[in-house]
């Protein structure tokens, strides 16, 4: 099977990555990189607790080759705190005790912070329908859409977390 | 040395628990979760050296296994090892060694493990499980727990009688029942032929999934001398630990289990379920860490499952409303291997009353193998299962006497002092208080208007209780070691699973200590190397029992330090207490800092020498109380712990049109004796319920002839953020348990026990229809609809 | 038993330079060569053991102009076959000339998948229960295909031809789909029923589309696209014609829907249980689209 060199930039630094045609996004990022913080719940684009942005868009990194990111920008949930400083987003969902188990909060976030960078002032219905494809199977999920609507209020300080 | 005088009287508070229980602090995990660093056990870096597993199953539902032909697969480079059951002769199982780690002579399920192979990438491990030919006899499978009861049906394990066992389990040799539970009370018969009211109803419910969205994955590496070192995804690092070195043959201080954090467990992650394989297979390439990770499908088919159940109940009352006969049947999918399933049994019999008060009682609850997926604990541990025919019974009761449900439930609850269905004494509880405020909480009583003229709300109601499952002397331990500034490390076996154990430890410690909550920090991962002993975190057990245990570390080292100053300060240890970090004297007004102290003890006056040392807590806790129960008739002194007890009311509305059930609000109550953390509480609550909602309205594992036709997210639905209700309630109802600490019992499970019934108990109010057994999906409730006659 | 691997099987990434070296690389590996685009099908098939054979994964998204939505007042609308179906739902002009679908393609599965998957891949993709088909359908789809043989068009409505089989050929690769202007006035809608309220596949999926006509009796033309229900979408054109549009009358078409459609029992839902919905929902997008034309209403 062929070996692609690839340049990728990766939470802000451009990393040049060797990657089988076969590797996904996913495992190119936790395996290669050692970005364990993007998780893999099934490897079938439904349980999103692989998402990150690419290319400011959040995608299942499960369902992305990391061949198909060559010049592409990548960013994680470990890019979203910057100086010790949270992301309005993480600090809402610490708040709301919407982490339970955790496994699917940085898939969350991702979701998350893309919804408030594209409509800072989300409803109700519009944050349910951006983090259907976000399964939690611990928190009933309430905690998690208080989080982002508070969030929401508050806005991102300038310079935090997102995919601008 | 830093110590520091001042005159300020130490506050006192009598009454009200110590800071910080009681409050909702923030989660100790929080911060690591939000921010990616957390690490669970798939994260762990082990380097090139490492091996990945991937596992042979059986396709068949029952099959003898004629020969296993792995050499083409070893021919395959890369390829480090195949392992099979003739290296894993021996039994594995926590109440009843059924089990072998790999298949030896016969698979049971489809997805039973038959080899293992280790190879240097996932890839290659999954390209030679093609290359293993297993040649199998094909045998008749037993797919219905009625059927295999059956004096003809064909016998899965015919070796049953012997079985390494539990004394508390009764498998019946002979016969494909690995435990019989019986509950003998009064005279059913005699109460039946007088009664006012009997209802009559059958449930079939269906296997179910935990689906935790992080898969399993166990990680093995064994060293030349055959030392094991297990890390895994585990709710129960020692019990892990015990049951494969058992199973192994070798020393439990021999294998260590390391157990990072844990994402959601919910029962599947208990006892072994996977983890033995990696073990077996690192066992034959040692000193090479070996990697098994489950894929999501096989997830759905080869972990436990939920048992299915197939339950019978007849129940009675008297005129006036006055429970007075049930008398249940209860047929248990225990799946090929019954190792931990057979409690389940045990729990629903011993628990068949419901949390009511009913003078005559007669319960068969039988385990049943069957070639279908294994089942184990999951949350609520066949309480959800059980009750969810019972409350619906409880509701057809009422109804048919005339009734409110709520009433009638109010009326018939347990309350202390009642004779439980085993002959114990019921303790304190706020069973009725819990069903009052779960009624009022969504307007019980009015009906409002649906929200389109095509649809129909329907409020309903259901109660529960649920006692720990456990093996009766189930134990916890729990260290607390000071470091110089004051600030200590909590040592504790129990899981972080993301129901808050770290925090309400925490806060235990802190509390009982005197320190600040952010004080304390919490030495995980667990390691059973290092780490005091836990039974498993399970039966929502933790915050009382593991809470126990550090209650009693935190005040060793409370009395350690308070007689190291009393005796430098010549003051008595009564005298001195421990406010946020100082230690103080009421006595003499006299205040020291902890730091220095805890760890290099005291100067004698005029340097004279030293007194104390370093500070290390331990406390332990297990119950003793505990009693066997007769085998004929379930009656024993005290057959559990405690009971929680709570209810939930719900409010639907079904579409006239679709059948879709929505369920526009939910509260839930639930008497946990005391919150320590009351929001921690209130997301169990919430989570639970949502949890319940999913099981009720969706899940199913699909079975066909033994085999799982909907082992993925796409087929396999559970609840989405569309999905949730917005208006959900939950109430906290403390009544104290007697050996609790600062009067805690568990809630973990709790919550989604009563969902299912009280949503069907709702749509029967918006219908007049009893939907029978979950999932209550838009198409089962729509047909039902046609076949009333309600719609065409 | 599904036995999903788990992870892609081996394949090798083939990126072409243009049209012309994709559409000859996939024509020479009829068998083991297979274009992508979003991948969301693809990746999901491939570990699940679908399509053993492949041995290339042609990668056609990046070749030129593809990724475009154009609107031209004349013509109509044109859509890149790279371009998500997020793009798709947040366009303008998609929003105002063709909303019904926009309202099809929010309905499948999440955001972050719809961030990758396409329109043109969910119409190749050829899954009965594709939600998108109907609309595409129903405003008269037609795709641009490149083959070995260069530029050609498929009419949408002789392109299905069971699960996952259409008209293309190896080498074919589409470029785009393309819709006329909608008939002046036309309001459509899309019903959806999965198990759980969003994300999930239809168990039924009904597209309407209705529009004014004075041509026929009633005074207006109805058009039904019905999913999840055979191999392939159930177009139901020309309903309501005949007679005055009334509840009886959209009653009886539903009717006529149902009838039309002859299910299969699967996990997702039984046969009986799907024609059933069939007349209801068809009753209820009809009813929708009637009451929008009455009123201005232009879909979702």
């Amino acid at each position: 099977m062929a070996h692609h060199k690839i340049s990728v930039t990766v939470n802000g630094s451009v990393e040049s990555v060797d990657v089988p045609s076969n590797m996904t996004l996913l495992t190119m990022l936790r395996e290669k990189l050692g970005l364990t913080g993007t998780k893999n719940g099934c490897t079938a684009g439904e349980c999103g607790a692989c998402t990150v942005f690419l290319n400011g868009e959040p995608v299942n990194s499960c369902l992305v080759l990391a061949v198909e990111c060559d010049g592409a920008e990548v960013r994680t949930v470990e890019s979203l705190a910057r100086n010790g400083q949270l992301d309005p987003i993480q600090q809402s969902v610490i708040d709301h005790n919407a982490v339970q188990c955790g496994f699917c909060t940085p898939g969350v976030l991702i979701s998350a912070r893309a919804l408030l960078d594209r409509n800072p002032d989300p409803t109700e219905e519009e944050i349910r329908d951006a983090l259907v494809g976000n399964l939690c199977r611990c928190t009933g999920y309430i905690r998690i859409l208080d989080a982002v609507k508070d969030a929401a209020r508050v806005g991102a300080a300038p310079g935090t977390g997102g995919s601008r | 040395m830093d110590t520091v005088e001042t005159t300020t009287p130490r506050p006192h508070q009598e009454n009200a628990a110590p800071r910080p229980v009681g409050e909702s602090v923030t989660r100790l995990d929080a911060h690591e979760k939000v921010t990616g660093e957390a690490v669970f056990a798939d994260d762990l870096q082990f380097g090139p050296n490492m091996l990945y597993a991937r596992i042979k199953r059986s396709p068949h539902p029952h099959a003898r296994i004629l020969k296993i032909d792995a050499s083409q697969a070893l021919a395959l480079p890369g390829v480090k090892t195949v392992v099979t059951g003739q290296s894993t002769p021996g039994f594995i199982g926590l109440y009843l060694k059924d089990r072998h780690i790999f298949c030896t002579d016969r698979a049971r399920f489809v997805g039973d493990p038959v080899a293992g192979v280790a190879a240097v990438t996932e890839e290659i491990a999954e390209r030679a499980l093609d290359l293993i030919h297993v040649e199998y006899e094909v045998l008749p499978p037993v797919l219905d727990p009625e059927d295999g009861v059956r004096p003809d049906a064909e016998l899965l394990h015919p070796e049953l009688g012997s079985y390494e066992v539990a004394n508390f389990i009764f498998p019946q040799p002979g016969t494909n029942i690995p435990n019989l539970f019986k509950i003998r009370k009064g005279d059913v018969d005699q109460a039946l032929s007088e009664a006012a009211a009997v209802v009559h109803h059958t449930f079939r419910v269906p296997h179910v999934q935990h689906v935790p969205i992080e898969p399993h994955v166990a990680i093995a590496k064994v060293d030349e001398r055959g030392r094991v070192t297990l890390w895994g995804s585990s709710q129960s690092p020692f019990a892990q630990r015990n049951l494969i070195a058992s199973a192994l043959g070798i020393s439990q201080a021999d294998l260590e289990v390391v157990a990072p954090y844990v994402g959601g467990g919910f029962g599947c992650k208990a006892g072994v379920s996977m983890e033995a394989l990696a073990v077996a297979i690192a066992m034959q390439v040692r000193g090479r860490p070996v990697k098994l990770r489950l894929t999501r499908e096989e997830e759905f088919y080869t972990t436990f499952v939920r048992q299915g159940l197939v339950a019978h109940f007849t129940m009675a009352c008297d005129a006036e409303g006055n429970l007075t006969a049930m008398d249940n049947k209860f047929y248990w999918d225990g799946g090929a291997y019954a190792e931990y399933g057979v409690n389940m049994t045990r729990g629903a019999g011993y628990s068949s009353s419901g949390p009511y008060d009913v003078p005559n009682v007669r319960t068969d609850s039988f385990c049943v193998y069957t070639n279908h997926p294994v089942g184990g604990p999951m949350r609520g541990f066949g309480q959800p299962e059980m009750q969810c025919g019972l409350e619906q019974c409880i509701n057809h009761l009422a109804l048919e006497i005339g009734m409110d449900p709520m009433d009638f439930r109010r009326r018939n609850c347990v309350k202390e002092g009642s004779n439980l269905v085993t002959g114990m004494k019921m303790h304190a509880t706020g069973i009725g208080e819990c069903i009052e405020k779960a009624a009022e909480a969504i307007g019980w009583g009015h009906k409002d208007p649906p929200s389109a003229p095509h649809k129909r709300r329907g409020k309903g109601i259901a109660a529960m209780w649920k006692a720990p499952a456990m093996s009766p002397n189930a134990g916890s331990s729990a260290w607390i070691e000071m470091s110089e500034d004051g600030k200590c490390t909590l040592g504790l076996g129990g899981q972080e699973l993301g129901q808050g154990t770290f925090t309400v430890m925490a806060q235990m410690a802190a509390a009982t200590l005197g320190i600040p909550y952010d004080w304390v920090r919490i030495a995980s991962p667990v390691d059973t190397k290092y780490s005091p002993y836990e039974w498993q975190t399970v039966a929502s057990r933790l915050t009382w029992s593991m809470g126990n245990a550090v209650v009693a570390a935190a005040k060793d080292a409370r009395r350690q330090i308070l007689e190291l100053v009393a005796r430098s300060w010549e003051e008595t240890p009564e005298d001195l207490d421990i406010v946020n970090g100082n230690v103080i004297s009421a006595k003499s007004g006299r205040s020291s800092s902890l730091k220095g102290l805890v760890v290099y003890g005291l100067a004698k006056p005029g340097d004279q020498g030293w007194i104390g040392g370093p500070i290390l807590g331990r406390g332990s806790f297990m119950p003793t109380y505990v009693t066997g129960l007769d085998p004929e008739t379930g009656q024993g002194q005290r057959a559990v712990v405690h009971y929680t007890t709570g209810a939930q009311a719900v409010e639907v509305e079904v579409d006239l049109e679709t059948g879709r059930v929505q369920v526009l609000r939910g509260a839930s109550a639930f008497d946990m004796g005391k919150a320590i953390n009351p929001d921690l509480v209130n997301v169990q609550m919430e989570g639970g319920l949502v949890q319940g909602i999913s099981t009720a309205l969706f899940e199913c594992l699909q079975l066909k002839d033994g085999v799982v036709r909907n082992p993925s997210f796409v087929d396999y639905r559970i609840a989405t953020s569309a999905d949730a209700p917005r208006d959900m309630q939950s109430i906290i109802v403390e009544v104290p348990q007697d050996d609790g600490p600062f009067g805690a019992r568990g809630v973990g499970e709790h919550s989604m026990v009563p969902t299912m019934p009280a949503i069907a108990n709702a749509i029967h109010d918006a219908l007049g229809i009893h939907p029978g057994a979950p999932p209550f999906t838009a198409e089962k409730v729509y047909l039902a609809m046609v076949d009333a006659g309600l719609v065409k | 038993m599904r036995e999903a691997h788990p992870g892609l099987p081996d394949f090798d990434y083939v990126r072409p330079a243009d049209l012309e070296e994709a559409s000859r690389f996939l024509a020479q590996n009829p068998q083991t060569a297979r274009p992508f685009m979003g991948g969301t099908d693809t990746f999901v098939r491939l570990r699940d053991g679908f399509w053993k054979e492949t041995r290339y994964l042609v990668d056609v998204k990046n070749l030129d102009g593809r990724s475009e939505i154009t609107f031209d007042p004349q013509k109509g609308l044109t859509v890149g076959a790279a371009v998500s179906m997020n793009q798709v739902v947040a366009n303008p002009r998609v929003g105002s000339h063709y909303s019904l679908l926009a309202q099809a393609a929010h309905r499948v599965a999440s955001y972050q998948l719809r961030t990758r998957a396409t329109l043109v891949g969910n119409v190749c993709n050829a899954s009965p229960a594709g939600d998108t088909l109907g609309a595409c359908l129903l405003f008269g789809g037609v795709l641009r295909v490149h083959g070995v043989e260069g530029f050609r068009d498929e009419p949408l409505a002789s392109f299905f031809q069971g699960p996952g089989r259409t008209a293309l050929k190896p080498g074919d690769i589409v470029t785009a789909i393309r819709f006329p202007l909608p008939v002046p006035g036309s309001v459509g809608h899309y019903e959806k029923l999965g198990r759980n309220l969003l994300s999930d596949l239809a168990i039924v999926g009904v597209t309407v589309l209705g529009h004014p006509d004075s041509s026929t009796a009633s005074g207006y033309r109805f058009h039904l696209a019905l999913a999840s229900v055979g191999p392939v979408p159930v177009v139901l054109p020309d309903l309501l014609t005949q007679a005055p549009v009334t509840p009886e009358a959209l009653e009886e078409a539903a009717g006529q829907a149902m009838e039309s459609c002859h299910p299969i029992d699967d996990v997702r839902g039984s046969a009986r249980y799907r024609k059933l919905m069939v007349r209801n929902l068809s009753r209820r997008a009809l009813t929708r689209v009637w009451e929008g034309l009455q009123s201005g209403y232009r879909g979702e």
